[in-house]
């Protein structure tokens, strides 16, 4: 599509989105709400609040790659929804650019503020100002086949805690046949390898980012390349299928399923459908370890926010509010498999029986977001420098000329 | 023409002739104005402009183009849609005219034989670069089966891997996508030569080469010329199956341009450099197509 026409289509959707919002302008409260097209429980929640409330919610479901340029189009057009399900990397640069309702005075009287999962939390900030809170959360962990594990003599009750752990546990696994692999990585998806990849160094310890963001430390953090070699080594020992060095992520979920791979980094969104579509895959989680131990997650997912110019604030407010509450946390959220937004539900009696979802919910204790206005262009974007430099190191195996690399891009991106 | 006229409204003939051809022409002036004189306009002035996505605009004059020289990746992206340009359109041109020869006669069922050459054009190259993208598959794709039953792979291959391969496979898919058309069009300059010619080169004792030199190719000039023309615009504008069958990879190895001002303006929110940078093809896709038409005008 030539920028020609992808400028027409824009603007004759926000051509289109004006009428229907002049359109929806009646004497009652109506409200338009965006959300990218993710598996989480939005339509539900909007549902419950249209049954119980005399304002009614219009929910719009944008295909997730475009949700933020038509955003972006829709804000220059002057008619944003009232509320806007955002995924939390993009929030920063929303608030930069004065896009979203400062809503500190009412985030600070919330019972259970502290309680919302950090990550998030801190994605919704901008100059120690609120702007969004927690919506639909996410974290990454790890899943691992109980089956294999046994098959392997390993034991599925003491998963690994360490890199070395895991690579044992590769090893033993992928021996067990031509056709079994001790693990799966989409090494040509970004946005996959962020959520997945990263953790192994912040559970070290290490980040890609300085503390305030300010600088890339590539080169500067040791862990950065041992995280790369780790995962060299599991490539150069063959312990993935050669097939996921091209994967563009549309096997990062369906990859696990065939039942014949150890382990792979995962999201809570993939549990339901494992249960639900695979009922013989017998799988457990345990958190992303660090070299030596501890654990790390991607906080990942969306928060709600208020469009600047919308002339509902305060019921806005009112409905988003209500998402938060154990009412909507537990019997929408909880009740359909989604990891509440508030850490203390993770003991709900949905998850009790689960092992695994309680896992999964904990993952967002040590959930971590990068802050930063410039994440599409460092970490998802499929041509940026974070797959490249995971492409060089990891498939390439040429470590410290990817540390090179990735420093520069980075900092040529932070610096604008 | 115009047949009944209000009282009073007198136009002569030569006025109304004019009249008429005006309204004529009004539909395409009106849809060229809306849908490229105007979006041309304001991508001119968006190239001049520091123009997020949102957030503040701002004007900076020409600084847009300036940062054209020192983009490493517009260069290589350049670069890298000539390549492609040049290693795709020999083969879309020679098969095209074999294809054109084969189903040049109206012979019987011959009409099957077009339809099946030219059916990959009416799908769409997003449809069909993801229909490649399964056949080219490792596990489950149609090219790596028949590769491994006639045991000439040792093991399932990675076409869209390596950046080699990557090209050839993505020129394979497009030569299957597009010869259709070029026939087409070579069918049809073919078919508006005269038997009379041909056979009068026979009486003269010219052979297969002879005609296809001195008769073929000269008379169907303007023809190749606008086969080519369209063939080369194509190929400098491709962006779907690029941006579907390889994401720009392996290793950023396959991103056209089109793709990097895609990239530039919906993934970086950089509108205005997107602007300048499709300024600056409009200008190269110009004087391309000028080049073109100098080489293969009609001489008289």
């Amino acid at each position: 599509m030539s920028i020609r026409k992808s400028f027409l289509l824009v603007l004759t959707i926000v051509i289109c989105l004006g009428a229907l919002s002049a359109a929806a302008q009646d004497d009652e409260v109506n409200m338009t709400m965006w959300v990218r097209s993710i598996p989480f429980q939005t339509q539900a929640l909007v549902d419950q609040w249209n049954a119980n409330n005399d304002s009614q919610i219009e929910l719009t479901v944008i295909p997730s790659g475009e949700f933020v340029t038509k955003m972006g189009a829709a804000i220059a057009a002057g008619e944003p929804p009232d509320i806007a399900s955002i995924d939390l990397i993009y929030t920063p640069a929303f608030a930069a650019a004065g896009q979203l309702v400062d809503i500190t005075e009412w985030v600070r009287q919330l019972p259970y503020v502290d309680d919302l999962t950090p990550a998030h939390m801190e994605l919704g900030m901008y100059e120690g100002r609120n702007y969004a809170v927690p919506t639909g959360v996410d974290g990454s962990f790890i899943v691992y086949n109980i089956d294999l594990f046994e098959q392997a003599g390993l034991d599925p009750e003491n998963p690994p805690s360490t890199w070395d752990e895991m690579l044992e546990a590769m090893r033993a696994i992928d021996a067990l046949g031509d056709d079994i692999y001790g693990y799966w990585f989409s090494m040509a998806c970004a946005g996959c390898n962020a959520f997945t990849f990263l953790p192994f160094i912040w559970a070290s310890g290490g980040d890609v980012l300085s503390d305030d963001y300010s600088e890339a430390t590539i080169t500067t953090d040791p862990t950065v390349g041992e995280a790369l070699a780790f995962y060299n080594t599991i490539w150069e020992e063959g312990l993935v299928p050669e097939g996921a060095s091209i994967d563009n992520g549309s096997n990062f979920v369906s990859a696990f399923t065939g039942g014949n791979i150890g382990m792979a980094g995962m999201g809570n969104f993939a549990i339901p459908l494992f249960t639900n579509d695979h009922p013989d895959l017998n799988f457990g989680v345990f958190h992303i370890p660090g070299k030596e131990g501890g654990a790390a997650s991607f906080g990942g997912g969306d928060v709600i926010a208020i469009a600047s110019g919308s002339a509902h604030v305060e019921e806005a407010w009112r409905f988003i509010e209500w998402t938060m509450s154990d009412e909507a946390q537990i019997e929408i959220y909880a009740a359909n498999g989604q990891i509440p937004v508030r850490l203390a539900l993770e003991d709900n009696k949905y998850f009790e029986g689960d092992e695994r979802q309680r896992t999964a919910a904990s993952a967002l204790r040590v959930g971590h977001t990068p802050y930063t206005t410039v994440y599409n262009d460092l970490f998802n974007d499929p041509n940026g420098p974070w797959l490249e430099m995971l492409q060089v190191a990891i498939l390439d195996g040429d470590i410290e000329g990817a540390l090179d690399l990735g420093q520069e891009r980075f900092t040529q991106i932070m610096e604008g | 023409m115009l047949t009944k006229q209000p009282a009073g409204f007198n136009l002569s003939w030569t006025q109304r002739r004019k009249l008429t051809g005006l309204l004529f022409v009004m539909p395409t002036v009106a849809f060229v104005t809306v849908f490229f004189i105007i979006p041309l306009i304001m991508t001119v002035y968006m190239s001049l402009h520091d123009w997020p996505l949102f957030g503040e605009r701002a004007y900076i004059g020409w600084e847009n183009y300036q940062e054209l020289s020192n983009d490493r990746q517009y260069l290589k992206s350049l670069d890298f849609t000539f390549r492609y340009t040049v290693l795709v359109t020999p083969p879309i041109f020679i098969l095209g005219f074999i294809l054109a020869s084969l189903v040049r006669h109206n012979i019987r069922y011959i009409g099957i034989f077009r339809t099946i050459f030219f059916l990959p054009v009416v799908i769409g190259l997003g449809v069909s670069s993801l229909l490649w993208v399964w056949m080219l598959d490792d596990r489950i794709g149609v090219f790596n089966k028949i590769l491994l039953d006639l045991n000439l792979v040792p093991k399932a291959q990675l076409f869209l891997g390596r950046p080699n391969t990557t090209m050839n496979v993505i020129i394979l898919s497009v030569v299957w996508k597009t010869v259709g058309f070029t026939m087409i069009l070579l069918l049809a300059g073919l078919q508006s030569i005269p038997d009379e010619l041909y056979e009068s080169a026979e009486v003269d004792g010219a052979g297969y080469f002879r005609k296809l030199f001195y008769i073929t190719l000269p008379l169907m000039r303007r023809f190749i010329a606008l086969a080519l023309i369209l063939s080369v615009i194509g190929s400098v504008l491709s962006f779907d199956q690029f941006y579907i069958m390889t994401r720009g990879g392996p290793r950023n190895s396959t991103i056209s341009i089109v793709f990097w001002i895609f990239n530039n303006s919906f993934t970086y929110f950089k509108m205005g450099y997107g602007a300048a940078m499709s300024i600056v093809l409009l200008g190269i896709l110009v004087a391309l197509t000028g080049l073109q038409l100098y080489v293969l005008r009609e001489k008289e």
